[in-house]
């Protein structure tokens, strides 16, 4: 197995009608034994701008700080808030920076920007970004993810209707990997607010009508 | 690939390496079945791929066992073939014996003893039988290569299933799962067509193994119906 | 009918085209089932009656009244057996009812020279000649497997020494809408008219075969109150 499986966890990310959303999973686990369900994924950078850190639980603890100083350094220099592009440029390069001995995790950047206008962007372990403009997903559950993703997303979707649409892109997923689940937690990032909610997986026994 | 793969070497050592012979193949594609309470609707997409390859933009994979029964199988075509072959052949036999087309309960079974009978070279095949029972209700089974089946409400198998499972949960089960104001009741036909298309157009998008044409096998009382839909041919 | 011992009663490697016993075995098929019947001749006063097995159970929903070289049904019950079993297991359905009899008749052809592909089993041909009843989707059938290896099915059949009599009778009395009762009734009426001996629950044996109960043999109560209607 890929060390960036080994804790389990994954994250997505959606544009809409300016708003944004960005969600993932609780679990953390070593391999198939689970150790948290309250493990921190997800991490908010500005007001409008988030980044998910999918991948080994040590890399993403420490580039969630290393993000942090780094957003703090260039907000004194430049005293003013980082926006959505910039940071993911300063986090590719930072992990281009470890291009042969990489943080084993494939970060997610989603927000707004000053004009309120949606951004989402995804990269490789080593950097490589991505600029999609419907939606962009990561770690365990990344295959269903995008089978949900690609059949669930239309455009200039409402805050409301594009929560809707990742909370059952991400439970659908989630409900499929056993890398993944225990929780969700989901923040829908618009110009006046960011709405964080966090959502039950099958963590109850559903009555199930087979067959 | 995986980049982290790239910084996984074998180790450089000069120990002599044995080459033996492989005779299975992945050739890709992805099948999917839904049952309904009167029907069965069974699709594959027709692309058949080896690697960067691909070998025909029109393999089909889905084939017309009974007026009741409908098979599809992803994996190594070859072997697939040969399966429905020799499936058709007992069919036919079993016809002759018993003077009665066998129904599509006890070719899910038969299913399962071919595939069981190789469980040591196994069929490289992931199977899917839709079709209606005796009664006239929808039923489908899923099986793995070496013979495992079990009756499925809805299923996808071969490259994209990982993608279209989880669409399924969501699209095509009872009182669908996560979402509270839903219907109860059973999936309907144009439901069911509808959601097998969206299904295929979004996994094309995404597997480069998935494409060229969908083709969906309708099976009610009365006969099989096919469909045939463009996918991306990219 | 045979009154007196015939050529054919001499040993056991000699028997007739349709059994060797001065017994009857008689079959209705009824509109929810079938009834087998047959009477079990006691040979010595000392002899336990409830040994003698004449009718058997093929599978949950197959019965086989026996007449002739008894011992002969053994190989063919078992093949019958193995043919449901098989069946079940390849097919998760119930054998039909003619095709488990054509399986029991593809043997009877399997004696002397071993044929090419088929393995030879036997230096003679059976002896013994079956009714096979059963439930299948086709609801209840009765089949008359003879040694020659022809079947043919029956709405009611009696095979055996006394069996001409009872056809006769059976022809008079068999009707379309006979119920499992009537012939119950009807299979130990007929068999008593045969028996040479007077018929209670010991000397005779009787099953029933429907798709609610499957195999059933009647226990010797359940005979006392058959008898009891006559």
């Amino acid at each position: 197995m890929s060390i960036t499986q080994y804790n389990g966890g994954t994250i997505l990310a959606m544009a809409g009608k300016n708003c944004v959303v960005i969600g993932s999973d609780k679990r953390l686990g070593v391999q198939n034994l689970t150790v948290s369900t309250e493990f921190q994924k997800i991490f908010p950078v500005t007001e409008k701008c988030y980044i998910g850190l999918p991948g080994l639980a040590s890399d993403v603890q420490t580039l969630s700080e290393l993000f942090r100083l780094k957003v703090n350094m260039y907000k004194l220099r430049e005293e003013r808030e980082i926006e959505p592009l910039t940071l993911a440029n300063m986090i590719s390069s930072t992990l281009y920076g470890r291009r042969f001995g990489p943080y084993f995790c494939e970060p997610i950047v989603a927000g707004l920007d000053k004009n309120n206008k949606p951004h989402i962007y995804g990269m490789d372990l080593i950097g490589c970004l991505n600029f999609p403009d419907d939606f962009t997903v990561a770690g365990c559950a990344e295959e269903a993810l995008f089978g949900m993703c690609e059949s669930l997303w239309e455009p200039d979707l409402e805050p409301d209707d594009l929560f809707e649409t990742a909370s059952q892109a991400l439970l659908s997923a989630a409900d499929r990997n056993s890398m993944v689940g225990w929780g969700a937690v989901i923040h829908t990032i618009t110009p006046d607010r960011v709405i964080t909610r966090t959502l039950k997986t099958r963590m109850v026994i559903y009555y199930i009508s087979y067959i | 690939m995986n980049p982290v793969a790239l910084y996984n070497h074998e180790p450089l050592t000069s120990a002599a390496k044995q080459h033996q012979f492989d005779p299975y193949e992945m050739n890709g594609g992805t099948s999917l079945v839904i049952k309904g309470s009167d029907f069965c609707v069974v699709a594959s997409d027709t692309r058949q791929s080896v690697g960067f390859q691909i070998n025909s933009r029109y393999a089909p994979k889905t084939f017309k066992l009974t007026d009741n029964a409908v098979i599809t199988a992803s994996g190594f075509s070859a072997d697939s073939l040969a399966l429905f072959k020799k499936l058709s052949q007992n069919l036919e036999w079993y016809k002759h014996a018993h003077d009665k087309v066998m129904s599509t309960p006890a070719i899910a079974q038969m299913l399962s003893n071919t595939l069981y009978y190789k469980r040591f070279f196994p069929y490289y095949s992931f199977c899917l039988v839709g079709g209606i029972d005796e009664q006239g209700r929808g039923v489908a089974y899923s099986y793995d290569p070496m013979g495992s089946y079990g009756p499925e409400p809805y299923k996808s198998v071969g490259s994209a299933s990982t993608l279209i499972q989880p669409f399924l949960d969501n699209q095509a089960r009872v009182g669908h799962q996560n979402q509270q104001i839903v219907q109860q009741s059973e999936i309907s036909l144009e439901s069911a067509i509808s959601i097998t298309k969206d299904a295929f157009t979004s996994a094309s998008e995404r597997d480069i193994y998935t494409g060229d044409f969908l083709e969906i096998f309708v099976i009610k009382q009365g006969g099989v119906t096919v469909e045939r839909v463009d996918l991306r041919k990219d | 009918m045979f009154l007196t011992r015939s050529e054919y009663d001499r040993g056991v490697n000699t028997f007739s085209p349709e059994g060797r016993l001065f017994q009857v075995e008689y079959a209705i098929e009824a509109i929810k089932g079938i009834i087998l019947a047959v009477e079990k001749r006691i040979t010595s006063p000392l002899l336990v009656a409830s040994s003698i097995e004449k009718i058997i159970e093929i599978d949950s929903h197959l019965g086989c009244a026996m007449s002739g070289l008894t011992a002969d049904s053994r190989t063919m019950i078992d093949h019958a057996r193995v043919a449901a079993q098989n069946h079940n297991f390849t097919y998760n359905e119930k054998i039909k009812v003619e095709s488990v009899t054509q399986a029991v008749c593809d043997l009877a052809l399997r004696f002397g020279e071993s044929a090419h592909g088929e393995e030879s089993i036997m230096s003679r041909p059976f002896g013994v000649a079956l009714l096979i009843g059963g439930v299948d989707e086709k609801g209840p059938q009765l089949f008359h497997a003879d040694p020659s290896g022809t079947f043919m099915q029956y709405d009611a059949k009696a095979i055996g020494s006394g069996s001409e009599g009872a056809q006769t009778e059976l022809q008079e009395e068999y009707h379309k809408s006979l119920t499992l009762v009537d012939a119950e009734t009807l299979s130990l009426k007929v068999l008593k008219q045969v028996m040479e001996e007077k018929l209670n629950k010991t000397n005779i044996e009787l099953a029933s075969i429907t798709s609610e109960h499957g195999f059933r043999i009647y226990s010797e109560d359940e005979l006392q109150a058959v008898i009891d209607r006559l």
